[in-house]
C-alpha cells in the first residue's frame, strides 16, 4: 500500500458506475490492487445490481397491459393534437398570405406583456421587507385556495425546496386578463423569486427568456394559463426553478 | 417514428421501474398510466429539456410524488426488515432474491428512485440527477447512502459465511 491514499467512496462509486475519465479510471484502478476493503465493496455493488435486475427485468419482458397502449391512442394526443397542429398550419397560413411577419410579432408582443408584468411585479414586492406577501405561507391551503378561486382555475404554489427556495406566501394581483396571483418563494441568503400565474388566452409555448436589468424571468403558456418565474439568480439557476415549476404543474 | 411511437417505446422500463419503485403490480401500471397520459399532453414540449428517457421518467416520479401526497404509503422500517432477513434459513439464492425486494422497499424513497434509476435502468450519473432535477453531488450520495443500507440489510448472512470460510 506504499504511495496509495485511500480511495474516497465518491471515488470508487463514480469507477464503479464508469463515471470516471479513463486516465482517472486506470490511476484508480492500479490503486484497487490490495485494497480488499474497496474490492470487497465493488463485488458487493455488482451482486447488488445483479439482484436487482433478476428482480425486476422480468417486468420488461411482459406484454404490455392495453390500459397503457390504450393511454398512448386515446388521450388528447393522437388526433388532438395532429388537429391543433393542422390547425395552426393552416392559420400560419393564412396569416402568411395577409403579412404573417407582422402578425406573429403582434402576438410576440402581447405574450411578452406577461414576462413585463410578472417582472414589474417581482420588482415591486420582492424588495418590501414588511409585507413581501399578502398571505403567508403558513396558510398555504387557503393562499392556494383564494387564487385559484379568483384566477377561476386551479393553481399550485410549487415547491423549489430543491433549489433551496421556501414559499414566503402570495398575493393577488390585477393582471390584463384578469386577476394575477403572485407566490413569493426566499433562500437562506434571503434572494428571493416569484411564480406569477396569470389566465392566458390559451396557446402553449415553450420557455422563454426575457431580461430587464438584473431581473430574469422564464415564461411560458399552458392553455388557460400562464406562468413566469422572476427573480435576480443565475440563468441557469432560474431555468432549473422554471422546469421544476413546469414539472409540478403538468 | 412520432413522438408517441418513441413513448411507446419506453413503456416497458417505466413499468419496470415503477414495479420496483411501488412494488404492487396495479400500483405500478396505475402509475405508468398516469405518466403516460400527462406526457401525451404534454409531448409537444419535450425536446425542450433533453432527452426523451430522462422526461418520461421524471414525469413518472412527479406522479409518484403527487400519489404519496394523497395517500401516504406505510413504508417498511429498515428495522423490520433487517430483522425479517437475518431470521435462519434464508439463505438460499431464491430467498436472497425476496430479501433484496423487501430490502429496496425499506429504502428512503429519494434514495430508492436514485438507486433505481442508475443500477436498474442503466442511467449514468448525469441523465439520473437531470433526471431527478437534483446536482450530481446529491445523487451520488444517495447512491452511496441506498447501497450502504443495502448491504446492511441483505449483506448480514453473507458476511457470517465469509468469516466462517476465513477461520478454516
Amino acid at each position: 500500500m506504499r504511495g496509495k491514499s485511500p480511495i474516497t467512496d465518491d471515488q470508487l462509486l463514480a469507477y464503479f458506475e464508469g463515471a470516471l475519465p479513463s486516465v482517472e479510471a486506470r490511476e484508480l484502478a492500479a490503486r484497487l490492487d490490495g485494497d480488499e476493503t474497496a474490492l470487497a465493496r465493488l463485488a458487493e455493488w455488482d451482486r447488488q445490481n445483479a439482484m436487482i435486475r433478476a428482480l425486476y427485468d422480468p417486468v420488461a419482458e411482459e406484454p404490455v397491459p392495453a390500459r397503457l397502449t390504450d393511454a398512448l391512442n386515446s388521450a388528447p394526443g393522437r388526433t388532438g393534437f395532429l388537429l391543433r397542429r393542422i390547425a395552426a398550419a393552416f392559420a400560419l397560413l393564412a396569416l402568411g398570405a395577409a403579412g404573417g411577419w407582422l402578425a406573429s410579432d403582434l402576438r410576440f408582443a402581447r405574450v411578452d406583456a406577461l414576462a413585463d408584468a410578472a417582472i414589474g411585479a417581482h420588482v415591486t414586492y420582492a424588495s418590501e421587507v414588511r409585507h413581501p406577501v399578502e398571505v403567508e405561507a403558513a396558510q398555504a391551503d387557503h393562499l392556494v385556495a383564494w387564487l385559484s378561486k379568483r384566477l377561476g382555475h386551479d393553481i399550485a404554489a410549487p415547491d423549489f425546496a430543491s433549489e433551496g427556495f421556501r414559499l414566503m406566501g402570495g398575493r393577488l394581483l390585477p393582471g390584463r386578463t384578469g386577476p394575477a396571483a403572485l407566490f413569493m418563494y426566499e433562500n437562506t441568503s434571503g434572494q428571493r423569486i416569484s411564480l406569477y400565474v396569470a389566465p392566458s388566452n390559451g396557446g402553449e409555448t415553450a420557455f422563454q427568456f426575457s431580461e430587464e436589468g438584473d431581473v430574469k424571468s422564464f415564461w411560458w403558456l399552458d392553455g388557460a394559463l400562464s406562468y413566469a418565474v422572476v427573480g435576480n439568480v443565475g440563468r441557469e439557476v432560474l431555468r432549473r426553478i422554471a422546469l421544476d415549476a413546469y414539472d409540478q404543474l403538468v | 417514428m412520432t413522438v408517441l411511437d418513441e413513448i411507446a417505446g419506453h413503456i416497458p422500463a417505466l413499468r419496470r421501474y415503477a414495479r420496483a419503485l411501488v412494488r404492487e403490480r396495479d400500483v405500478a401500471d396505475d402509475l405508468v398510466q398516469d405518466c403516460l397520459e400527462r406526457a401525451v399532453s404534454r409531448q409537444h414540449s419535450w425536446r425542450r429539456d433533453g432527452p426523451l428517457r430522462a422526461w418520461l421518467f421524471r414525469i413518472l416520479l412527479n406522479c409518484h410524488r403527487d400519489s404519496l401526497r394523497r395517500r401516504p404509503r406505510q413504508l417498511v422500517a429498515i428495522g423490520d426488515v433487517a430483522q425479517e432477513v437475518a431470521r435462519p434459513g434464508n439463505q438460499e439464492a431464491h430467498m436472497a432474491i425476496a430479501e433484496v425486494h423487501r430490502a429496496i422497499a425499506g429504502l428512503p424513497d429519494d434514495q430508492r428512485a436514485a438507486l433505481l434509476l442508475v443500477a436498474l435502468e442503466g442511467m449514468s450519473f448525469d441523465e439520473a440527477a437531470a433526471t431527478l432535477d437534483i446536482p450530481k453531488g446529491t445523487l451520488m450520495s444517495r447512491l452511496a447512502r441506498a447501497r450502504e443500507k443495502l448491504r446492511e440489510i441483505t449483506g448480514r448472512d453473507r458476511l457470517q459465511h465469509n468469516t466462517g470460510r476465513h477461520g478454516r
